[in-house]
């Protein structure tokens, strides 16, 4: 396994910029979700790492090599992709000797990798069958099989979870988890699943537009978005996000909107607030930072329920404050009715605050 | 008791619903069989009753004229007399080299030129409409055309050679019994590969854009992946595309007929051109109809064995 680092690397096609300078490095041995909405550049960026895409700028290197100028084949990488792309032609065996025949091992080598590849992913009884002949999580491991039996320097894969129905793709996240644990794999993961991305990966790339946003842990991504579109798309349901101004009142900021509340900001938020780059600034919240009360309170602010949904053990409400869509987690056993009125009570801890220009996350340091 | 009875009951008539004899299978849809009588009728007068007719003529010595009322029967006479001429066996070995080679010939330039138009290229449209021009040209105006290509005196492929230095004088390609089949079968081959060109595109279309990139991934060559990816993904139109091929093939005339009428001394002929003289040139209404009569079981056996090859792997697919 080995280190891949991406460096300044850009794909462009005329003046539209799929990958627009994007730098990372993922370590050996680690697991990297690259995720975003589709469009954002992570598959152009996963099949410029494979070499299947000639890139406009910028270098790759995958462990001590600079494979910029190299073919797929010469890269040592091996792909998974989102419909398995078994060879139909071929049997689960053929399937798996493939790779390894192109390389022109000897014979009774690749009989040797291909049925320890087989053994690892619990597909011995069916080497023999034919791709139409497996269900979609059979395909699925052979394919992971096709990609491990070459004992390349790292994976890459292409949505592998997204033809697979809801339960079963719930089993193979964990198959593949542990298929990293196992093989200490060195593993770039596209996804525009982000609950795929913090539940597997080590650090995660979340993209935008060809733009990388943020690059961290699952944890720090959650806890510390660096811009709104981060904070809107990790999380599910996502931050709320509700645009206001800020005005000064002595030492103290307050944040107010068109119905002329205010909202006074501790002493670590004003600090935040007051580093925007003009008045207008974005309050982000998580819904189970958010206090619903139904009367009046010193510290909220108002609102009017939307919708209601119940989802068993949490009630997720919906309430708008001015345009905003303020999403609100509940007991049960609290009953909220559509067009109530309602005080929203926001957790100055944990509240997020972002440059109503720039978007970026405002920052007391 | 009723109930589990009638249930007990269901599975039978299940089974013998599966299978059930074909009239009372037609009784039971006789509305439906009223709405396609109209059809029916038209389809049996025009197809049906033409291929009884035929048969029936193969069993009978006919007067040289179109006096059919005088015939006379023969029993197999016309089958022993036609399957013992020399000319049959001249002719039937013509048409399998004709059929076979313009069959394998057109297919092969056919993929070739579907997989060097499949990539982009600046002109790519261009090259496309150029090499479908031989399909949708009139068969009868590119015969004639060829014809004077081919032209012992004034032909330009003769000149050209000449010019070239490739001969001393110009070709006799048409009037010479060793070279007229070939010729006829280049411009079999011109005319049709177009045809195989077209159905190949329409077959690359379909092959997965992620197969020849996980090929690729996989360390497979350019050859490997058309030979392991794409090939096999193209054998359900290839076979499509080789039966009709050689149907035609096998059905030809316009080529053979315009170009040399089956000869010189029948060195050209094939069966169709062999059975329209033999009806319309000698008036031998019975041996005609006897050819005909053979060509439709050889024709009939022969897509019985193709399309049971071709539905194999749907039927294992359902399975």
């Amino acid at each position: 396994m080995a280190q891949v680092v991406l460096q300044d690397i850009v794909k462009s096609y005329g003046s539209l910029y799929a990958v627009n300078h994007v730098s990372l490095t993922v370590d050996d041995g680690e697991f990297v979700a690259l995720v975003g909405p589709s469009g954002c550049g992570k598959t152009t960026t996963l099949n410029l790492v494979a070499g299947l895409l000639p890139m406009t700028d910028g270098d790759i290197v995958i462990g001590d090599r600079i494979v910029t100028d190299l073919d797929p084949k010469d890269r040592d990488i091996a792909m998974v992709f989102q419909n398995y792309a078994l060879y139909p032609n071929k049997t689960v065996y053929k399937n798996l000797a493939f790779p390894l025949q192109m390389r022109k091992l000897p014979k009774d080598e690749i009989d040797q990798k291909v049925r320890a590849a087989a053994k690892v992913l619990d597909i011995v009884p069916l080497l023999e069958r034919r791709p139409r002949e497996l269900s979609g999580g059979q395909q699925q491991r052979v394919a992971l099989g096709r990609a491990l039996v070459r004992d390349p320097r790292v994976f890459l894969m292409d949505e592998p979870l997204s033809n697979l129905d809801a339960k079963l793709r719930v089993q193979m996240r964990t198959e593949i988890k542990r298929f990293h644990q196992d093989l200490n794999a060195t593993i770039i993961y596209v996804t525009h699943d982000q609950l795929e991305a913090v539940t597997m990966a080590d650090k995660m790339a979340v993209m935008n537009k060809g733009f990388l946003q943020q690059y961290d842990t699952p944890k720090n991504v959650f806890d510390n978005p660096v811009n709104t579109f981060v904070a809107s798309f990790i999380g599910s349901p996502a931050m709320s996000l509700v645009p206001l101004e800020v005005v000064q009142r002595g030492d103290q900021a307050v944040l107010t909107n068109e119905a002329g509340w205010e909202l006074p900001l501790s002493a670590m938020n004003t600090r935040k607030a007051l580093k925007a780059t003009t008045n207008k600034v974005v309050l982000g919240a998580r819904h189970s930072t958010i206090k619903l009360h139904k009367s009046e309170t010193v510290g909220a602010v108002p609102a009017r329920v939307y919708t209601v949904e119940p989802t068993g053990d949490i009630t997720f409400v919906q309430a708008f404050v001015g345009e905003a869509v303020v999403i609100v987690s509940l007991d049960p056993t609290v009953i909220v009715r559509p067009d109530e009125d309602v005080w929203l009570e926001f957790d100055q801890e944990r509240m997020h605050l972002f440059d109503g220009e720039t978007t970026m996350a405002l920052s007391a340091a | 008791m009723s109930i589990a009875t009638g249930r007990a009951a269901s599975p039978l008539s299940a089974r013998s619903a599966k299978k059930p004899n074909v009239f009372s299978r037609m009784a039971a849809h006789r509305t439906d069989y009223l709405y396609v009588l109209p059809a029916l009728i038209v389809m049996m007068v025009v197809i049906a009753y033409p291929i009884y007719y035929t048969i029936e003529l193969s069993f009978y010595r006919t007067p040289p004229n179109l006096q059919l009322r005088d015939k006379v029967w023969a029993g197999f006479d016309n089958y022993t007399a036609v399957l013992s001429s020399s000319v049959f066996h001249e002719v039937t070995l013509n048409t399998v080299i004709w059929t076979v080679a313009s069959t394998f010939f057109s297919f092969v330039l056919g993929l070739g030129a579907a997989l060097s138009l499949h990539r982009e290229f600046i002109g790519r449209g261009l090259f496309r409409a150029l090499l479908m021009i031989p399909y949708v040209v009139s068969a009868v105006a590119a015969s004639y055309v060829w014809k004077w290509l081919y032209h012992s005196d004034f032909g330009v492929i003769g000149a050209l050679a000449v010019q070239l230095g490739f001969t001393s004088e110009p070709i006799n390609f048409l009037d010479n019994r060793q070279t007229v089949l070939s010729s006829l079968i280049v411009v079999n081959i011109w005319r049709e590969f177009s045809f195989a060109m077209v159905m190949m595109m329409a077959g690359l279309q379909t092959v997965p854009e992620q197969l020849l990139r996980a090929a690729q991934v996989d360390g497979a060559t350019p050859w490997n992946r058309f030979w392991h990816v794409t090939f096999p993904h193209l054998k359900g139109v290839s076979m499509v595309t080789v039966l009709l091929l050689m149907v035609a093939n096998f059905n030809s005339i316009i080529i053979p007929f315009i170009m040399t009428g089956g000869g010189p001394a029948d060195a050209s002929h094939i069966w169709i051109t062999h059975i329209y003289q033999l009806a319309f040139g000698r008036q031998q209404w019975g041996a005609a109809a006897a050819y005909a009569v053979i060509l439709f079981i050889v024709m009939m056996a022969l897509g019985y064995f193709y399309v049971k090859a071709l539905t194999r792997g749907d039927e294992a697919r359902q399975e």
